[in-house]
């Protein structure tokens, strides 16, 4: 999955714009929905969608060239296209990365590390930055509930809603911090430092598919590569 | 035999205007447990770290004095390596003392004899057994992220049994865990004390620890100020000075005392420590 997401990202930006994105786009698109990741494509196209617009707005407007109206709006046809490409390379990067993210299982991965006898600290720190995430939202909805609980209003001006956010990033800052030094004690304390080679609980899975995927990903990349390089 | 010995050490975290250990000399015997007693601030938890040579490292600030553990120095390079899986130490916090890596309460248990690459059938044994003894066993497939406050601390003390080790660091250990839990804790404590591991105790839970330490150090503003067995030195009035706390019955008894001036002779030091003893002396 590391080399599909990795592939996919250098892809994105290595095939000819805008037909390129648009292609790998769908392509993500419609192999998201094969594996059962239709999920991780429809968050993707949530988080997305703002900066869609944004682009669009932003590219769009940019004055000269042949216009398009679009209702009231007359837009670049150029700056569209290029709207359109920038758009497809995010929602195709921001779709594998969720899927990646739903799908990866930090034992498996540390157990594939621990196999193939590479740095156990990178690795950790990897899999504990993706696991930061959801306890980082979590300690953010805590802090916040906290706040409110103690008369912290989050409407009215803007200022007023930039003051707010002090004793909100405080906690939450301070204490992710203190958490960090306590978990490293932690860690200490169970052997992550000891030199000698990590044992695998199970050993992951390695399929034909997989195998075929995690070679064809730097191929086709390369293949990009000498094709844009000799185009 | 000596587990962990102090030879005067003063420890100052940076910034701080004293010294939270000063002028420590200890020893603790394997084979029995410890219990250290004191006020907030009194350097309990600061003992603990120093113990296991995670303060000042982790923490910043500056040590003197000779830290000896398990024969090791836990603050040279080698010396730690050297106690990697022979040391269990244990917060009050579970939820900071998780991997952050594992899925399931069983990979979490394995996560650190996996780190000290115990071969799989040794950790799955000694996995499996640490959450039987912790009565955990059916929360093995369970993700940690899913479990309560006192769950969690079971899980934290299993990851640690596994490694059977040679001493056991506890700082506030009960804190999250319920009536049976601190029940458990207690029974599992006594076990590994005659199993030969030295076991030390940070708590303020007197009650608990009565009866399961053989030995209490009352801490004071990070010096030694009462040492010797817990009945003795519970009983007496000098702990109020130094710890402001003894056990339910002592406190009550004490309280009920300063009700009469002077105390009448069934209130007065030493106190009951135990309902059976107020009893006793009251009937």
């Amino acid at each position: 999955m590391f080399a599909v997401t990795g592939g996919i990202a250098v892809l994105a930006f290595l095939l000819p714009a805008p037909r390129g994105p648009v292609v790998l786009y769908a392509a993500v698109l419609a192999l998201s929905l094969v594996v059962g990741e239709g999920r991780s494509a429809l968050r993707a196209i949530r988080v997305c969608l703002p900066l869609w617009i944004l682009l669009a707005l932003l590219l769009g407007l940019s004055p000269g060239g042949e216009r398009q109206w679009i209702g009231p709006l007359s837009l670049s046809r150029g700056g569209l296209a290029a709207a359109l490409a920038q758009g497809a390379r995010l929602g195709a990067v921001a779709t594998v990365s969720l899927a990646l993210f739903a799908g990866f299982d930090p034992s498996r991965f540390l157990d594939a590390v621990a196999e193939r006898g590479w740095s156990f600290h990178a690795g950790y720190l990897l899999v504990a930055t993706l696991q930061a995430v959801p306890r980082f939202r979590h300690r953010a909805a805590m802090i916040l509930e906290a706040q409110r609980a103690r008369g912290l209003r989050f409407r009215g001006s803007p200022l007023r809603r930039a003051r707010a956010l002090v004793p909100l990033t405080l906690p939450l800052v301070l204490g992710m911090l203190s958490e960090v030094d306590d978990r490293a004690m932690a860690l200490e304390t169970r052997g992550v430092d000891a030199r000698v080679p990590r044992t695998s609980l199970r050993s992951p899975p390695d399929s034909l598919p997989d195998r075929i995927i995690r070679w064809a990903m730097p191929v086709l990349v390369l293949a990009a590569l000498v094709w844009r390089l000799a185009g | 035999m000596s587990a962990v010995r102090f030879a005067g050490v003063s420890l100052r975290y940076s910034g701080a205007p004293a010294d939270a250990l000063g002028g420590i000399t200890l020893d603790i015997a394997s084979g029995s447990v410890s219990w250290l007693f004191g006020s907030l601030g009194a350097g309990c938890s600061s003992l603990l770290l120093v113990a296991a040579g995670l303060a000042p490292r982790h923490s910043g600030g500056t040590l003197a004095g000779q830290v000896t553990t398990l024969g090791e120095n836990p603050h040279e390079t080698a010396g730690r390596r050297a106690l990697a899986g022979r040391v269990a130490y244990v917060m009050a916090t579970p939820g900071v003392q998780l991997s952050g890596v594992a899925a399931t309460v069983w990979d979490e248990a394995a996560f650190a004899p996996a780190n000290l690459g115990w071969p799989i059938a040794r950790i799955a044994a000694a996995v499996d057994a640490a959450l039987g003894r912790l009565g955990i066993a059916h929360l093995a497939a369970r993700h940690p992220a899913a479990l309560s406050g006192g769950e969690l601390q079971r899980v934290v003390i299993a990851s640690m049994l596994v490694l059977a080790p040679e001493l056991w660091l506890l700082d506030e250990p009960a804190s999250a865990l319920d009536r049976d839990g601190r029940r458990l804790l207690a029974e599992l404590l006594r076990v590994e004390a005659a199993r030969g591991a030295a076991v030390v105790v940070a708590t303020e839970d007197a009650d608990a620890m009565l009866e399961l330490a053989q030995r209490v150090i009352v801490l004071d503003h990070g010096r030694v100020a009462l040492d010797g067995p817990p009945a003795n030195v519970l009983a007496g009035e000098a702990v109020w000075v130094h710890a402001d706390e003894s056990t339910t019955v002592a406190g009550l008894a004490r309280a009920a005392g300063r009700l009469d001036s002077p105390p009448p002779p069934a209130l007065r030091p030493p106190y009951p420590l135990t309902v059976s003893e107020g009893l006793a002396r009251w009937r």
